[in-house]
């Protein structure tokens, strides 16, 4: 509002400034008269253009503050949401398209907030201004004036429009150019497999010249607006200066006024015809603030009003009672009337198929979901009573694919514990078997390793994983497949550490291998959200059951 | 300055369009110049006249007025339809040039970039350059030579005048510009990183969210992403106040080009050397004049932008291809009889990705390498696709050096299937023809139906003419792998290499698919790359790769026999489910 005002403010300024100046000369050319005489109303205009100067600085600051307020907290609001709503809701690789539009889609608030509001109230007052400062003056420009005016809002609107549609669909169609030629770049090693690559070029160069002509055959048409819009700008003008000459000629009118009017007439058009250009901002901004809207709308993960607290946790002991829960509400059921329980000092290895309810299981012991159904027991205690972030500093969590911050190797380790000192993360990372490759770093802890984990390979990632446990030291541990995909040397390292961590502790690891059942006291065998068997390796392998068949389709005919 | 003589060079070609633009925007600049200082003139001079009584030839200046006024309107569009005219045909040429300079570095030389996102910065570079033209070379040309025209002309009236605007176009034009460019350059940096440490941070956020929550360290993320979201409006608001200052500047100056012009011809007019309408017309001329250096602090900042993004593209398109094609090539092989002796790579960071890699893979023999991942088994494929070059060893293909031939010959004699097979923004037919342009339609058919894709293709309801890749059809990852297969099948080429064919699958679906391809490759050489066991008691040889050599080989069933690595090393729930 205060931009408004500032960009109002100017156009007073501008109109005193046009009235010194028609008058400083019609004294001078018209009554003969030199330096001295006009030399006061001469000193006035440098100040009044200094003056006009300041005041577009500062409305440009401050409608930029406006915005910036607008942004910050939108974004943190954005952040904090998703925050809430839980991991879960990410599923998928949503992660990227939902940050792009935190940032960027944020970022396109700034024009409709910095230009395009402000700019409504200037295009609204500041050609009145002029017209109220012309129709003294002259009333057959402030007549033109009156009559082209409305002509120029209404053609920006009906051409533009249409244009806008046109324009719209022609970037995107270049979009789709963009697109194409970067589709070709994405598989340009497919390309070449089929020594396919170089008539590519051609097909380039060929497809870039139809979207030329398409575009261009449109644009003919689109920029037609921009021809009226100057054509009722640039031709009243002139026909002002015309008539204007006319009437002076006759000796109708004061060649002061008519000065006036001429100085004031470009400026009356001007805010009519940026219009144009600030309604672009306008159009990216609803475009971006539909999709902040949904985002914002995402359900936030529900979390007791009043949670009790944790009971004494030394032993463990956790109990899953009929437990059942689903995705969305119209989905089957992930897990479906789950029982089983769990102590300090045991290892429970989950084996099935993928999509039996594994990692959802691991997902509702974590706290990230709560049952639809049935209740998670911590020694006694309901677990949707508690307050999820106290229970999980008492859970470690290895995923199969572990994130890895950007940031330096100390703070990837200590990310549950942020205080702790140098001495101990060293412990951790020798216990996790991560000491080797860190003394190998350039810069050992300080080395910031690069967005999501680069140059670190699947097996050094999972042991930082595991050092960030060790650091943690907490009685319950749940893994996924923490050995998959490794190769010899990481796997047997990675074994090593996942035993040494074990002792006393209780851990629930989802396995996808047998070498990996070998370590565990008991072994669940989950299929469809329910579980199926349960009972040592031997005993299952015995039983005849779905895991007999896995194991023997493991070591197959 | 050597890249903007390249990037002019690069223009070279649509010399006469951007010409033509220039001149466009020349010729409309001066109409609206002209527009203002003559309308100026002819009310001067009529009132002079009405007071004077003496009569004056107003009927051309008032048909100049109108002229003026329609050439500034229609050089508007002409001057728009031409400079895009010029911009897509120079965005075109871009293009194709890139293209042409960066086939022969996949993908080896572009796998660095893939984290980086190298895409969407080649995108975001090649829009940079486009607007180096248009909206930066133009600009300062066209302000250039107006600005010379314009002091030209008010020599002719007083020299004062003209030096007095030509050294506030200057100010307006140049100092200001540049001044703005320099104080924002370090803000204008900073914004840059600070919204990649941004986006990083948010993707953090999401990505490791459940390692944020289990550790208890969201509320720590939470402060950085809002941190560094202060900063970036901190930076912003001074690059807004920045601009602010020169948008202002340009309108002072132009505001004392019109005041100095008035006290410099006042005292003109009185000694009678200036004509009272003519001072009119210097100031009003004076004033408009600087429409030419309104373009002028955008094209500075975009300046550095363009150079960026120009440095960047010429870094990248200068780099060296991985394989160096031999200057006279050997006659294309005469068999497809493969053989690996010793063959080993490194990626250059010191540690051997390949070790002493033998392997025998000629027509009619079927083999698979079976490992962890990372254990060099894709790299493998790179090395016989004259993707990569190898440091040690010798791969023989149809008795000869791979490296004597041309690297066209060598892939025609290689059908491949890769492990994240990629298929384009086209339809399926399409991007099964990739492989063999102009293959008839039954032979397409037939290639999909021995990959077991061409049922589930003809249930589509476009069939083969569904759009595929983004905006298309969500193929599941089995289906695009069959695909790969089907479009391999197509290429109908003596050596069929396959990375992963049947992840993804159910047991039974993956043994009938290997089944019908093994019955394909009878009498060519046919390389498996898997993780799963399925089919692999039918291979002629079982290779255990392990950190970059091969540890075991045999029959699987020897293997199976011998090595508890081996055993051990099947998934549990592999072949059991979709997965």
């Amino acid at each position: 509002m205060l931009a408004a005002g500032l960009g109002i403010a100017g156009g007073f300024v501008l109109i005193a400034q046009a009235l010194i100046v028609a008058r400083v000369v019609h004294r001078v050319m018209i009554d003969g008269a030199g330096y001295r005489e006009v030399l006061p109303q001469l000193l006035q205009l440098p100040p009044l253009m200094l003056l006009r100067a300041g005041l577009s600085w500062v409305s440009e600051r401050v409608a930029f503050a406006a915005s910036a307020v607008i942004r910050r907290e939108v974004r943190n609001d954005l952040f904090q949401r998703l925050l809430d709503a839980g991991p879960l809701c990410l599923k998928g690789d949503r992660a990227g398209e939902v940050a792009t539009v935190i940032v960027d889609g944020v970022e396109a608030l700034e024009g409709y907030y910095s230009r395009y509001l402000p700019h409504l109230a200037v295009m609204a007052m500041v050609p009145l201004s002029i017209l109220a400062a012309v129709l003294p003056a002259d009333w057959i420009s402030a007549g033109i004036m009156l009559f082209t005016a409305p002509f120029i809002p209404f053609f920006t609107i009906l051409i533009g429009r249409g244009a806008e549609r046109l324009n719209q669909r022609q970037w995107q169609s270049l979009a789709r150019l963009g697109g194409y030629f970067l589709d070709r770049v994405n598989g340009l090693a497919t390309l070449r497999m089929f020594n396919a690559s170089r008539r590519e070029a051609l097909m380039i160069a060929g497809i870039s010249d139809d979207y030329r002509r398409a575009t261009m055959s449109v644009l003919y048409v689109a920029f037609l607006s921009a021809l009226v819009l100057e054509f009722f700008a640039t031709v009243s003008v002139a026909l002002m200066a015309v008539i204007i000459g006319f009437r002076l000629l006759k000796g109708g009118m004061a060649f002061q006024d008519g000065f006036t009017v001429l100085l004031l007439a470009p400026e009356f058009y001007l805010p009519l015809r940026l219009m144009g250009n600030y309604y672009h901002a306008r159009m990216e901004a609803i475009g971006a603030a539909e999709r902040i809207f949904s985002l914002l709308d995402t359900p936030v993960a529900p979390r007791p009003a009043a949670p009790c607290p944790l009971p004494a946790i030394s032993p463990l002991r956790i109990c899953f009672e009929d437990v059942s829960f689903r995705y969305t509400p119209d989905s089957a059921p992930a897990i479906n009337g789950v029982t089983l329980s769990l102590a300090s000092g045991e290892r429970v290895a989950l084996v099935g198929p993928s999509g039996a309810g594994k990692s959802t299981l691991a997902a509702l012991l974590l706290g990230f979901a709560l049952p639809e159904q049935g209740r998670v027991l911590v020694n006694g205690v309901d677990l949707a009573a508690c307050d999820p972030d106290q229970w999980r500093r008492l859970v470690a969590w290895v995923p199969q694919r572990p994130h890895i911050f950007h940031g330096t190797m100390r703070d990837n380790i200590r990310l549950g514990r942020h205080d702790a000192s140098d001495l101990d993360i060293l412990r951790a990372a020798g216990q996790a078997r991560c000491e080797e490759f860190i003394a190998r770093l350039p810069h050992g802890l300080d080395t910031v390793i690069g967005e999501q984990g680069a140059g670190l390979s699947g097996g050094q990632a999972r042991r930082i994983a595991l050092a960030r446990v060790f650091l943690k030291d907490c009685p319950l541990i749940i893994t996924d497949e923490p050995t998959a995909g490794l190769d010899a040397r990481s796997e047997a390292m990675v074994r090593e550490a996942l035993n040494e961590l074990a002792g006393g502790r209780a851990v629930l690891s989802i396995a996808h291998r047998l070498a990996t059942l070998e370590d565990a006291d008991r072994v669940v065998v989950m299929n469809e959200g329910r579980i199926v068997e349960q009972g040592g390796y031997d005993e299952l392998k015995a039983a005849g059951g779905l895991f007999a068949r896995m194991v023997a389709a493991g070591e197959g005919p | 300055m050597r890249d903007i003589v390249r990037l002019l060079k690069l223009a070279w070609p649509h010399r006469a369009w951007l010409l033509a633009a220039l001149g466009l925007s020349l010729a409309t600049l001066l109409a609206n110049v002209g527009l203002l200082a003559l309308s100026g003139w002819f009310i001067a001079a009529m009132a002079l006249a009405g007071i004077s009584g003496v009569p004056m030839n107003y009927y051309y200046p008032a048909a100049g007025i109108r002229a003026l006024a329609i050439c500034r309107t229609l050089g508007r569009y002409a001057e728009r339809v031409v400079g895009h005219q010029a911009s897509l045909r120079i965005l075109a040429g871009l293009r194709v040039w890139i293209y042409r300079r960066i086939e022969p570095l996949a993908p080896a030389r572009l796998e660095g970039y893939a984290s980086g996102d190298l895409l969407s910065r080649i995108r975001a570079d090649i829009d940079s350059l486009d607007t180096f033209y248009l909206r930066l070379l133009a600009p300062v040309l066209t302000a250039l030579c107006a600005g010379l025209l314009f002091i030209m002309f008010l020599w002719c009236f007083s020299p004062a005048v003209a030096l007095a605007t030509a050294g506030l176009l200057l100010v307006a034009g140049g100092f200001l510009p540049l001044v703005v460019h320099l104080l924002g350059r370090k803000p204008g940096a900073r914004v840059t990183w600070t919204s990649s440490e941004l986006r990083t941070a948010v993707v953090d956020g999401l990505r490791g969210m459940e390692e944020l929550l289990a550790y208890d360290a969201a509320e720590r993320q939470k402060e950085r992403v809002k941190e560094l979201n202060r900063r970036l409006l901190a930076d912003q608001a001074r690059l807004a106040g920045l601009s602010g200052i020169s948008a202002g500047g340009v309108g002072l100056c132009s505001g004392l080009a019109l005041w100095l012009a008035l006290v410099i011809s006042i005292p003109l007019v009185r000694t009678g050397s200036l004509s009272g309408p003519q001072m009119v017309m210097l100031g009003l001329f004076c004033q408009a004049a600087f429409e030419a250096a309104l373009p002028l602090p955008s094209a500075f900042r975009l300046l550095g932008q363009a150079l960026a993004a120009a440095r960047r593209i010429f870094f990248l398109v200068d780099e060296p291809p991985a394989v160096r094609e031999p200057h006279e090539p050997a006659p294309p092989p005469e068999n497809a009889a493969l053989s690996l002796r010793g063959v080993g790579f490194s990626y250059g960071d010191g540690a051997a990705t390949l070790e002493r890699i033998d392997l025998e893979l000629s027509p009619g023999r079927k083999v698979a390498v079976v490992g962890g991942s990372g254990a060099g088994k894709s790299t493998l494929l790179a090395l016989l696709l004259r993707f990569r070059e190898y440091d040690s060893g010798s791969i023989i293909l149809g008795g000869r050096e791979i490296r004597e031939y041309d690297g066209e010959d060598v892939r025609r004699l290689m059908a491949v299937a890769g492990q994240q097979p990629f298929l384009f923004n086209a339809t399926l037919r399409e991007n099964l023809l990739i492989a063999r342009f102009g293959a008839g339609e039954d032979e397409m058919v037939a290639a999909a139906r021995m990959a077991g894709v061409h049922d589930e293709i003809a249930a589509l309801a476009h069939g083969y003419d569904t759009e595929a890749g983004e905006g298309g059809v969500k193929l599941s990852g089995g289906q695009v792998r069959r695909l790969a297969i089907a479009r391999a099948i197509l290429k109908d080429s003596p050596v069929l290499l396959l990375d992963e064919p049947t992840e993804g699958m159910d047991a039974a679906a993956a043994r009938s698919l290997l089944e019908r391809v093994f019955q394909y490759a009878e009498g060519r050489a046919l390389l498996v790359i898997t993780h799963s066991r399925i089919g692999l008691e039918a291979m002629d040889e079982v290779a255990l790769m392990d950190e970059g050599r091969i540890v075991e080989r045999g029959s699987h069933a020897q293997l199976l026999a011998r090595s508890r690595r081996y055993r051990d090393m099947w998934a549990l729930d592999d072949g059991m489910t979709e997965r």
